[in-house]
């Protein structure tokens, strides 16, 4: 069973939908992903340069008017006084300014939240050296800027003030920035997964779309498999599975007229064998009628005439076993054989099956009595004639029948075993095959090779079985199965 | 030992007609012959026989048909020969009130059987009379009356009726009754006990379809109940 898990989860891997649905998705990932990506880093190179070089700008161009102010000796307070100028210029930045001949003055717009520690000493330092001036740089100390992280995202940016003066720092908060810049993330995100699940929803719509005509196609090709063979697809747009369609409806038409045409040549070829059975019943019945008086006067005969007339009797009784035969087989073969059931002892039937033909003496019978099955006695008359007269005539002494019953299956199982040669292997899966005689060479034997494979249909037509086998200690032995009791019949029921 | 008796055959195809009257007259019976249904009505009319032999299918009126107008009048032994024994025909022969029926082709000897067994039906027993309620069977006479009215009975269903009431109270398997009344080879076909029961409780039942007399035994066949 594992096995078959298996099996069937894989190929709901590989299915159509799944197949489908996975490139859809790929597609838009790689296209949202891609396209979020950059938009995001554009946005974010392009929102943190605006702020930084606005901030430091600004920065710069506060320090450059109020630094005149400053006294050349400045002290803590002007230091303070300058921080706090610078910072509230404008835009919202906190100013820090030291100088190193005052190394405790703490000059800062926020001395809680801002001072010079909280500059990173690899921006103290680029401040701090000086540069050689040339054609290309006319300044010595530049305006250098880092991105930290304090409590959140900053830039600091720091300058000299003068050549041999203090430094200020500034400090600008890139907090919104990041908030906005957050939020542009999100979306992008969301905006991804919204074009994933609609990209699934496109491919199982896709899907739909080809899967429902091919299924349709599945169930018509099933049912036309199950013979209903008026099976046809509606036929709609004009596209690969339209014209699948097409060539269905077609198929199934020509194959509904084939059925059609060999049913009728069949049920025509059945009239007529049944047809001709038929006729040939009357000129039988009037041959039949003075056969009687042919064999009885035979003796008196011409010498020379007396053979001739005995072949008219006897062939004349042969002709018409092999009508009847023919008429029972075609019966069989149309479907109107009829059971005309009543309840019947079988010890009682068989009894008076080999009464009938004297052949008492020869046949040992082994049923007991009280043994009832609802049957047709005169179609079981019929088989356990060709049973036990096969066994007479072909097999040999002793002939035995034997008569049992089985509750647990609800059958009679009857053994009509012989104590002859036996049936040859080659014969045996032959035996109820029609017109099959075991001996080709005696064209001239009694039976018309219709015999078993009538009561075989015997069998059947009761809901039993008969079957051939050799008897390991030698001999053919014929078994007959019944139900003891039958299956409703269709046919018309009996009145009472 | 029978009387010679005089069959009446109806036998449309003339090879059939010749072979059968030539074979049953070397049986001992004397034999008038019909070619069609209505030649036959006017022979049967004419000639009163003891017992008709009687094909289905002939042009004109069918056997069913004769058969029927026969039974109108007359409770004679009718043999019916038909085609075949499992087509709708025997139910229907048997029911338009045929005593027996044979299967062309058929063996001059075995319709020999048949005829003597019908005729053997006709024949009196000498014991007394029974009394069911108001049905009368004179053994003797080979009457049955009910309500004082003489009923009309065919030579098997009195057999039938003298079988079941020779054994009130018993219940008589199909097969039994066939072999008791009909005296068929060997078993043989229901369907024949069946009709002549049927037709026997149209005349002998207050009640055709609620019957009190002859009762179905399910599962086994019939039984005569006599009346408390």
């Amino acid at each position: 069973m594992p096995r078959r898990a298996r099996s069937v989860s894989w190929r709901r891997l590989s299915s159509l939908r799944v197949r489908l649905i996975a490139v859809f998705a790929a597609v838009a990932l790689v296209t949202a992903v891609s396209a979020s990506g950059i938009a995001y880093w554009l946005n974010r190179d392009a929102v943190l340069k605006r702020a930084q070089n606005a901030s430091l700008n600004d920065f710069r161009g506060a320090l450059t008017r109020t630094v005149s102010q400053l006294p050349l000796h400045p002290t803590c307070q002007d230091l303070s006084a300058l921080a706090v100028q610078v910072a509230s210029s404008g835009l919202a930045y906190d100013v820090v300014v030291v100088d190193e001949s005052l190394p405790d003055c703490v000059a800062s717009s926020d001395p809680i939240a801002f001072t010079v520690k909280q500059v990173p000493p690899a921006l103290v330092a680029a401040v701090n050296k000086p540069r050689e001036t040339g054609p290309g740089n006319p300044y010595a100390y530049h305006l250098y800027w880092q991105r930290v992280n304090l409590a959140g995202p900053y830039v600091v940016g720091g300058t000299k003030v003068a050549p041999d003066g203090p430094t200020a720092y500034m400090f600008k908060s890139l907090q919104n920035e990041r908030a906005d810049l957050n939020t542009l993330g999100w979306s992008l995100a969301i905006a991804t997964l919204l074009a994933l699940v609609g990209s699934a929803l496109l491919a199982q719509g896709a899907s739909a779309t080809v899967l429902k005509p091919v299924r349709r196609l599945g169930d018509a090709a099933r049912r036309l498999g199950e013979g209903k063979l008026d099976t046809r697809l509606d036929v709609e747009g004009n596209d690969e599975l339209a014209d699948l369609a097409r060539t269905f409806n077609r198929t199934a038409e020509s194959l509904s007229e084939q059925v059609a045409e060999l049913s009728a040549r069949e049920a025509q070829s059945r009239r007529f064998v049944a047809d001709m059975s038929h006729e040939l019943r009357t000129p039988l019945t009037a041959m039949t009628a003075v056969t009687d008086i042919l064999e009885d006067e035979a003796d008196s005969l011409d010498p020379m005439i007396e053979p001739a007339v005995r072949i008219v009797v006897s062939e004349t009784r042969r002709l018409s076993d092999l009508v009847e035969n023919l008429m029972e087989v075609t019966r069989f073969d149309a479907g109107t054989a009829k059971l005309v059931a009543d309840e019947v002892d079988m010890a009682d039937l068989i009894m008076s099956c080999i009464d009938g033909r004297a052949w008492y003496d020869a046949v040992e019978l082994d049923a007991p009595r009280g043994i009832l099955a609802v049957v047709d006695p005169r179609r079981l008359d019929v088989v356990f004639a060709n049973l036990i007269g096969n066994a007479l005539k072909h097999g040999g002494s002793p002939v035995k029948v034997k008569v049992r019953q089985d509750d647990d299956a609800g059958t009679v199982v009857v053994q009509v075993s012989d104590g002859g040669p036996g049936i040859p292997e080659d014969v045996l899966p032959h035996v109820f095959d029609r017109f099959y005689k075991a001996d080709k060479g005696r064209a001239r034997s009694e039976g018309s090779g219709l015999g078993l494979s009538i009561a075989e249909a015997n069998a059947l037509i009761h809901g039993g079985a008969i079957t051939a086998a050799n008897h390991p200690e030698g001999g053919a032995v014929f078994t007959l199965t019944l139900p003891l009791v039958q299956p409703p019949a269709p046919g018309p029921e009996e009145a009472r | 030992m029978t009387s010679v008796s005089y069959l009446l055959l109806i036998e449309d195809d003339d090879a059939i007609r010749t072979g059968l009257e030539l074979a049953l007259t070397r049986q001992g019976h004397r034999v008038a012959s019909a070619a069609s249904g209505e030649d036959g009505l006017r022979l049967f009319k004419e000639q009163r026989p003891d017992l008709i032999v009687l094909d289905v299918m002939l042009p004109g009126i069918d056997g069913f048909e004769v058969c029927r107008r026969i039974r109108r009048t007359d409770q004679l032994p009718i043999i019916l020969l038909t085609a075949r024994s499992d087509d709708i025909d025997v139910v229907v022969g048997l029911e338009s009130g045929a005593d027996d029926y044979v299967v062309k082709p058929v063996q001059p000897r075995v319709l020999d059987a048949r005829i003597r067994a019908v005729l053997r039906r006709g024949e009196r027993e000498s014991s007394d009379s029974a009394a069911y309620g108001g049905l009368v069977i004179d053994r003797s006479a080979m009457t049955v009356t009910k309500d004082g009215q003489d009923l009309q009975l065919t030579p098997t269903e009195l057999r039938l009726l003298l079988e079941l009431s020779r054994r009130p109270g018993q219940a008589l398997s199909r097969q039994q009754l066939l072999r008791l009344v009909w005296e068929h080879d060997y078993l043989g076909d229901s369907r024949l006990v069946d009709a002549c029961v049927q037709r026997l409780r149209a005349k002998v039942e207050d009640v055709p379809s609620a019957p009190t007399l002859i009762r179905t035994v399910r599962g086994v066949g019939y039984r005569l109940d006599p009346p408390a």
